[in-house]
């Protein structure tokens, strides 16, 4: 993580969340989770409601194609998924 | 159910007022120039006029297209000489968004856009050879609404 605010200057509520997300998988948490934890009101919060409509909720394709497609677009952006 | 800006207008259009006006480290005049701006690069329809005016300040319009053509190119260096010219993490932060945003939003509407079948703009990251994405007259792309 290139912004050290970002990698650790997290509000507590986040910063509590980032600990158990840690202890729990026991391994690193990804850039993309702190990106999204980081002063979530003005971007994480609302990136997230929107993820979570488009990914999981109706559409004519199901999960999996979704995330199929989110895959492939990570690839051609050269963007680890 | 189906709008110009999708079956999530409602959604997007709360992330990025939330993206644009949320009071943070930079003027909201300054993020919706950056939006803009990357939008444009990625493909956002009748946007047209020119970059040099559009309100984003050189050093930081030249990071703006980084992230939002190919994000990938960004390098330590970037981040370091923005860091030194007086830039704080905040104010990166919500230049990154931003134009992350813009660019995602400009190939949101492109795409949208390929499937109502209206003409689209030249893919400004496809000039060499035909986008992967590029749908087949056979291929499977539409959704039945």
């Amino acid at each position: 993580m290139r912004l050290h605010a970002v990698e650790h200057g997290h509000r507590l509520p986040q910063r509590l969340k980032l600990l158990l997300i840690r202890l729990v998988s026991m391994r690193r948490v990804p850039d993309v989770v702190k990106t999204l934890f980081y002063r979530p009101e003005f971007f994480g919060g609302p990136m997230c409601d929107w993820t979570q409509a488009v990914m999981r909720g109706p559409s004519p394709w199901s999960v999996g194609e979704r995330e199929l497609f989110a895959a492939f677009t990570s690839r051609l952006n050269q963007c680890l998924f | 159910m189906e709008n110009r800006a999708g079956r999530h207008a409602a959604l997007t259009k709360r992330l990025v007022d939330s993206v644009l006006a949320t009071p943070g480290h930079t003027a909201s005049e300054l993020r919706k120039a950056i939006l803009a701006r990357a939008a444009r690069l990625g493909g956002r329809h009748g946007s047209g006029g020119g970059e040099a005016r559009d309100g984003v300040p050189a050093p930081l319009a030249s990071y703006v297209d980084k992230v939002a053509v190919h994000a990938y190119k960004v390098t330590d260096e970037d981040l370091t000489a923005l860091q030194q010219a007086g830039n704080s993490d905040d104010v990166l932060f919500e230049v990154t968004v931003s134009a992350a945003l813009g660019a995602a939003l400009g190939r949101l509407e492109r795409g949208l856009s390929a499937l109502r079948g209206e003409a689209s703009p030249l893919d400004p990251l496809s000039r060499v050879r035909p986008h992967p994405l590029t749908p087949s007259p056979s291929g499977r792309g539409g959704t039945q609404e």
